[in-house]
């Protein structure tokens, strides 16, 4: 499998992205230290209170942002908080997609039309109204984000897993295992999951971006990090002011728009060209199924 | 009998990701006017490639190296060599001097377009003139035998539509009618054609056979069983009185009983439209049937070709024997032809049958036999004769 | 987000086909679920199939009994989150003018908040099933009322926007798979995936420094210029259908048209762009599989021109599932295009919505979750149904033997 990513140019660029993006994560606290006396690393140093942004100078590699935070430390930072969301999202998304979806499908009947009639609810909602909502009523803030989006993402996933045990329940060595006597939740965990796993991986890893594209739209709209946290979305936010300069230098804030804005698209872009990949991979395997 | 299809020194190759492959390695053939041959041999023996050939639709990434396949017949007494036509040249012989019936019958028709469309679709391709002509016929009917005030008014039309589709008879692709049938709404000025094609559509659709033609002219492919589609499919290919008819395992996924009715309908469409026939199959018992010459393919290359009843009764070629040895029969124990069929991509050098012919000689490694007629219309390459 | 569509796509095709319908989009290769159980409300295949009109109306008739729970359901949650709120709060839900605000226990009062769970629900939803979603106070008008102000700008950008994403994506991904694995396939590729992971709130700031910044006002946010915004509300300028574009059209008035288009430009270039990429995608891999199909050899086999092969058997068979994705798409987008329309300050429904979410306008928030949910359940129910007369192998159920 490594090698057949390595062999696809666009899928080794995805990697690559990946790649640095983890390691600029980790590295943050070295790339951008958090100035001495601050207590929460993921509140961006400000340099003052005026509010123009000023340009890219020696103390502020990208320049400053509205209210004077500093870009650089906003995105170096911004790249754990993207990273927080999104395994926070999927990890809590997938479980309650697996719990939900296994029992829709492994035992059917009323529970799988209960189940499934509660995330044609939730799908109902145009996402983002949806998160919106939620949001709103839970107050603004990171949590809230993360909390909205894995309400808004959870039917889908149950969706798959529910398909997939639908066919597998089917399948001869899961009634092996029955007839040998083996507990509902063994053969559920045993056998049937980790022959599903590969399309959720695929969804997961695609679903990925779209997960810190929303969390980042929510910021934006001003929804969810509060003011001055290190959010891509939220820095965009700030930006929003200032996309047109004085007359005679229209792009004088041009940094503040769009360095926030390109690291989110390449995180997006490498986790979508990594997603794109994995399904070619595992293509074949889907299809013969 | 003369000949109709004269196949010299074809080679077809496939050049895939792990090597190339020779799918047809100089093969001679020939198909006589009004007989039907037919080819028998495993899978990947060549045999659909051939037929593929001659229509010319060998797909990527194959291709047609060298040989020359003639056309003969009533309109190409000197012969049309066809692997040299020009595109749409080529095209005019598909589906009108050479068509193609295929395996499955589901998958060969589209599931967007009622059967009725696909077949009208032939006789719009290749018969525009004719039916231009009857349409044109009807429309002067029209105009002769009107009367009262709704013809009167209705009679400029007509005798616009009587220029136009006289204009159609006339001409290969004429000016107007073409201008007009790119203008949306004025396209439907000519559905008279459609009509006209309906009318031969729903013939065909009797003349296979089919019950309640009108019906099942409207019909999707989906709503038909699977003897009602291969019979669709014959239709479409015989729309326009082919000359030749190839037909790629046609009753292969069929049931046995719907397979017999088939076969009888083959026999009765070399009786009725005299057309030959190139029958492709891997089952000697529907050979028997059906075919007057049949021939034998192994990797690619022809072994032996006969009449029917002297290939049966006298087979030559190690492997035909073997095959027809393979035929499961009561109260005989199962033969099979030991080892592997031969590999693409290394196959044997000399006769491709050698590794597993039971009469291999040092010889049959070397180089490969040459066909050599034997007796009367019998053909073998084999170095044992 | 997409990953939703698709099995909701899949549900419920899969509930009309009872076929497995695989939809191969380049970024989204679902797996083939099995249908969605009817339950109780599988129809058996006699009522279906009695042939056309009879399958038809049957089948409608099942997708909106299916509906109806998935309705119910919408409203309970939307109820459940009202409930979270003190009755004091509750009760400019209620609220149909602004003199009742003064008087809040008496509406408390009347529609009986202090009441029972079940009770309080029937009331609720009968008073939305009037119209009545309460009162905004934030606005200081009603909520349903504000609702119906912002319709027509969405609408305005749904109608333009889906049709240039779906014409576009069809013609490039129709020549991307043409041209498989050639140059233009491959920029495609590239271009699409760019695309796809753009996040549009910045492609529409960029698009909005460029042209409205260094252009100096070339194409500029909002709905309408101020000169445009006199001209419409005087008193010679009717308002038909109050999108801006067409009522020109109807006013025969040149100058609000223009205006009209070039507020429209950006905010519909911001949509399309993300969604092109994914139809394209989409389209391109469905050419390719219908080009792989053994009808194409028939084709090809009868005498036909590529261009008619590709163009008339291919593709027609490869739009069905685009055609059902757009729908689908336009069902979003009608529901509210958030993000574009807060960028560019298009009064639509997305941007009362998010307007509504920052000053924690509860009342309005709700009322237009519960709107778009409806909007978008109904308008996908529609496609559903056109999604039959696209596919003939769908429209009479399980085929003739």
């Amino acid at each position: 499998m490594v090698r057949q990513i390595a062999k696809n140019p666009l899928s080794l660029a995805g990697v690559t992205i990946i790649a640095i993006f983890i390691i600029v994560a980790i590295f943050a606290p070295l790339i951008a230290p958090t100035p001495a006396g601050q207590m929460n690393p993921y509140m961006i140093p400000r340099d003052g209170y005026y509010a123009e942004p000023q340009s890219p100078n020696a103390e502020h590699i990208f320049g400053t942002t509205q209210g004077q935070y500093d870009i650089f430390y906003g995105v170096i930072w911004g790249c754990r908080s993207a990273f927080r969301v999104a395994l926070v999202v999927m990890g809590i998304t997938i479980l309650v997609g697996i719990v939900l979806g296994s029992l829709a499908g492994y035992f059917g009947g009323v529970l799988d039309e209960v189940i499934m009639r509660i995330t044609d609810i939730f799908l109902a909602f145009p996402w983002l109204i949806l998160a919106m909502a939620i949001t709103a009523v839970l107050g603004q803030s990171l949590r809230s984000v993360m909390i909205a989006l894995v309400i808004v993402w959870w039917p889908a996933y149950a969706r798959l897993i529910r398909g997939d045990i639908l066919q597998l329940r089917e399948e001869d060595y899961v009634e092996a295992a029955r007839g040998l006597g083996a507990s509902s939740l063994r053969v559920i965990v045993r056998h049937v999951l980790p022959n599903s796993i590969y399309p959720m991986l695929i969804m997961a890893s695609l679903d990925i971006g779209a997960v810190v594209l929303s969390a980042a739209a929510l910021s934006f709209l001003g929804l969810g990090a509060p003011e001055g946290y290190a959010d891509w979305g939220q820095m965009t936010e700030f930006a929003r002011n200032w996309i047109v300069g004085p007359p005679g230098e229209p792009f004088k804030y041009w940094y503040a728009v769009f360095v926030p804005g390109v690291f989110i698209l390449f995180f997006v872009l490498g986790w979508n060209l990594l997603g794109d990949a994995f399904r070619d991979i595992f293509d074949p395997r889907l299809a013969r199924r | 009998m003369k000949d109709l299809i004269r196949i010299r020194d074809l080679t077809v190759r496939f050049y895939t990701y792990e090597g190339v492959v020779y799918a047809i390695d100089d093969l001679d053939l020939d198909i006589r006017q009004g007989e039907t041959l037919g080819i028998v041999g495993e899978t990947g023996s060549g045999k659909t490639m051939t037929a593929l050939a001659i229509l010319r639709l060998i797909p990527y990434p194959g291709k047609i190296e060298s040989g020359s396949i003639v056309l003969l017949g009533r309109d190409h007494q000197s012969g049309l060599e066809l692997l040299k036509l020009k595109d749409d040249r080529m095209r005019s012989i598909r589906g009108n001097k050479i068509s193609m019936v295929f395996q499955e019958p589901g998958a060969a028709l589209n599931p967007v377009y009622t059967i009725g469309d696909q077949i009208s679709e032939v006789f719009l391709l290749h018969r525009r003139q004719g039916l231009g002509r009857e349409a044109k016929q009807r429309v002067d009917g029209l105009l002769s035998n009107g009367s009262g005030p709704a013809a009167a008014v209705k009679r400029p039309f007509w005798r616009w539509q009587s220029r136009l589709y006289s204009k159609i008879a006339e001409g290969p692709n004429p000016l107007e009618p073409r201008i007009l049938s790119h203008i949306p709404l004025f396209r439907r000025l000519l559905w008279r054609l459609r009509d006209e094609a309906r009318l031969r559509t729903i013939d065909m659709l009797k003349d296979v056979e089919i019950p309640d033609p009108d019906r099942v002219a409207g019909r999707y492919p989906h709503e038909l069983s699977g003897g009602m589609k291969q019979r669709a499919v014959i239709a479409m290919a015989l729309a326009c009185s082919p000359e030749l008819l190839i037909a790629d395992e046609p009753t292969t996924s069929l049931d046995v009983t719907i397979q017999a009715q088939m076969l009888e309908l083959f026999r009765r469409i070399k009786v009725d439209k005299g057309a030959s026939v190139l029958f492709i199959t891997h089952n000697l018992g529907v050979a028997a049937e059906v075919c007057d010459r049949v021939g034998v393919m192994y990797a690619g290359r022809l072994c032996e070709v006969a009449g029917v009843e002297e290939m049966f009764l006298h087979p030559l070629h190690p492997y035909t024997k073997a095959l027809l040895d393979a035929v499961p029969m009561p109260g005989k124990e199962l033969q099979t032809i030991p080892g592997m069929a031969a590999d693409a991509l290394n196959p044997p050098p000399g006769c491709r049958f050698h590794p597993r012919c039971p009469s291999a000689m040092p010889m049959c490694q070397q180089e490969r036999p040459k066909p050599k007629e034997i007796s009367k219309d019998h053909i073998v390459a084999c170095y044992l004769y | 987000m997409w990953s939703g569509w698709q099995s909701v796509l899949h549900d419920q095709v899969e509930s009309v086909a009872g076929a497995s319908l695989d939809i191969a989009s380049d970024g989204r290769k679902v797996k083939r679920p099995p249908p969605a159980s009817g339950g109780l409300l599988t129809f058996s295949k006699g009522l279906w199939y009695k042939g056309g009109a009879l399958g038809l109306r049957a089948y409608i008739v099942r997708r909106v009994l299916l509906l109806i729970p998935v309705l119910v359901g919408v409203t309970l949650f939307i109820f459940g989150i009202t409930m979270l709120f003190s009755p004091l709060e509750r009760a400019t839900l209620y609220v149909t003018n602004i003199r009742q605000l003064d008087n809040l226990p008496a509406v408390i009062e009347k529609y009986g908040l202090d009441r029972p769970f079940v009770i309080q629900y029937g009331t609720w939803l009968g008073q939305v099933l009037r119209g009545n979603l309460g009162w905004s106070q934030v606005i200081s008008m009603r909520v349903g009322e504000a609702l119906i102000r912002s319709i027509p700008a969405t609408l305005e950008l749904a109608i333009f926007a889906v049709p240039i994403i779906i014409l576009t994506g069809i013609f490039f991904g129709t020549r991307a798979a043409a041209h498989k694995d050639k140059p233009f396939d491959h920029a495609t590729r590239v271009v699409a995936i760019m695309g796809w992971s753009l996040p549009s709130f910045w492609l529409g700031l960029i698009l909005l420094m460029i042209f409205y910044g260094y252009f100096r006002g070339l194409l500029p946010p909002g709905r309408l210029s101020i000169t445009a915004g006199i001209l419409v509300d005087s008193a010679g300028f009717i308002r038909y259908t109050h999108l801006n574009t067409i009522d020109a059209i109807l006013n025969l008035n040149g100058t609000v048209l223009l205006d009209a288009l070039r507020h429209l430009i950006l905010p519909v270039a911001t949509i399309s762009v993300i969604n092109v990429a994914f139809i394209m995608r989409l389209m391109r891999s469905s050419m390719l599989e219908s080009l792989g199909k053994g009808y194409i050899l028939t084709a090809r086999a009868k005498g036909l021109a590529e261009r008619v092969v590709v163009n008339k058997h291919a593709r027609r068979n490869a739009l069905i599932p685009v055609i059902t994705v757009s729908g689908y798409l336009f069902a979003g987008l009608a529901s509210g295009a958030v993000i574009t329309e807060s960028i560019f300050s298009f009064q639509g429904i997305g941007w009362f919505a998010w307007q509504a979410a920052v000053r924690l306008d509860i009342a309005s928030v709700l009322g237009f979750a519960l709107f778009s949910a409806f909007l978008f359940v109904i308008i996908n129910l529609i496609v559903d149904i056109l999604y039959t007369r696209v596919d003939p192998r769908v429209r009479l159920g399980q085929g003739v033997q």
